[in-house]
């Protein structure tokens, strides 16, 4: 069985053979193909909500409804910006690491995992202004807090989730689960933030923008 | 010139933008001939991310998302 391991700084390749496992690279389209499908799947999931939301907004009187006042878009700029932020580092942290850059890897799989932990920082800053301050709540404003809250909610959960997942990874590499030639499971942590990265894009512009 | 909170929050969207929407189109630049689906993906996704840096530039100089008051 190979081994795998991470020594000074740099990623060190299978060590018994030189090579890759076989059933690694065997499977490796496979998993690839699944995880794309996952993905796929909560695409649609969130085509629904978003289409759903669109629809009804669509069909009321003027959006948002009387008595609601529209979201905070300079504060949302920013807190996009924090997640768009972090899908720059994701693509730099496995660009590293395909270069056995182990360091800068590290560097900015943490400033990833910051950067999500500080959008949902603000996320819940966000809810609680809006509750707080302009009384609107899931179950009490109507199409539009049940809309805002369901499918903002849904996406923090995702990164929520995702922060959880990168860390993994990166305790995983630290414990030299990767190599320099297998590393589907960054390439799949990658894949999942720039998901969670640009169904953000989407919400954010019909929440605020329009 | 009066610095309240939205504006100081709108310089770091503008700002914040600027530097993610270099940075994605750089690294689309410099992915955008490695073959393979996986990086396909990813580059559409680093597109999609430098039109999302875009809009959050545009909605902090106030083209994008500016609605008047309500009474």
């Amino acid at each position: 069985m190979a081994v795998a391991s991470v020594s000074h700084g740099g990623l060190v390749s299978d060590a018994h053979h030189g090579e890759v496992d076989q059933l690694y690279v065997e499977t490796r389209e496979l998993r690839l193909q699944g995880f794309m499908l996952f993905l796929v799947s909560d695409l649609v999931l969130f085509s629904s909500f978003i289409f759903a939301y669109l629809y009804m907004r669509s069909s009321g009187q003027g959006w948002p409804p009387p008595g609601i006042n529209r979201l905070d878009v300079a504060f949302a700029a920013v807190n996009s910006v924090i997640l768009f932020g972090s899908g720059a580092t994701m693509h730099y942290a496995l660009e590293n690491w395909k270069h056995g850059n182990f360091g800068k890897y590290s560097g900015f799989m943490v400033a990833t995992i910051i950067l999500g932990a500080l959008f949902l920082g603000g996320q819940a800053y966000e809810y609680t202004n809006l509750i707080v301050h302009d009384h609107v709540t899931w179950g009490g404003s109507g199409i539009f807090g049940a809309s805002f809250f369901t499918l903002t909610g849904m996406h923090g959960f995702h990164v929520t989730v995702g922060v959880i997942y990168l860390t993994i990874l990166l305790l995983q590499s630290i414990h030299g689960t990767y190599t320099k030639e297998k590393f589907f499971g960054l390439t799949a942590g990658t894949l999942y933030w720039h998901f969670v990265d640009v169904i953000w894009v989407a919400l954010f512009s019909i929440f605020y923008l329009i | 010139m009066h610095t309240d909170l939205p504006t100081i929050e709108r310089i770091i969207a503008i700002l914040g933008g600027i530097v993610v929407a270099v940075v994605s189109a750089k690294a689309l630049k410099d992915d955008w001939k490695t073959p393979g689906f996986e990086n396909h993906v990813f580059k559409l996704m680093l597109g999609l991310l430098c039109l999302g840096a875009i809009i959050a530039i545009l909605a902090g100089a106030n083209v994008l998302g500016n609605f008047p008051k309500a009474a």
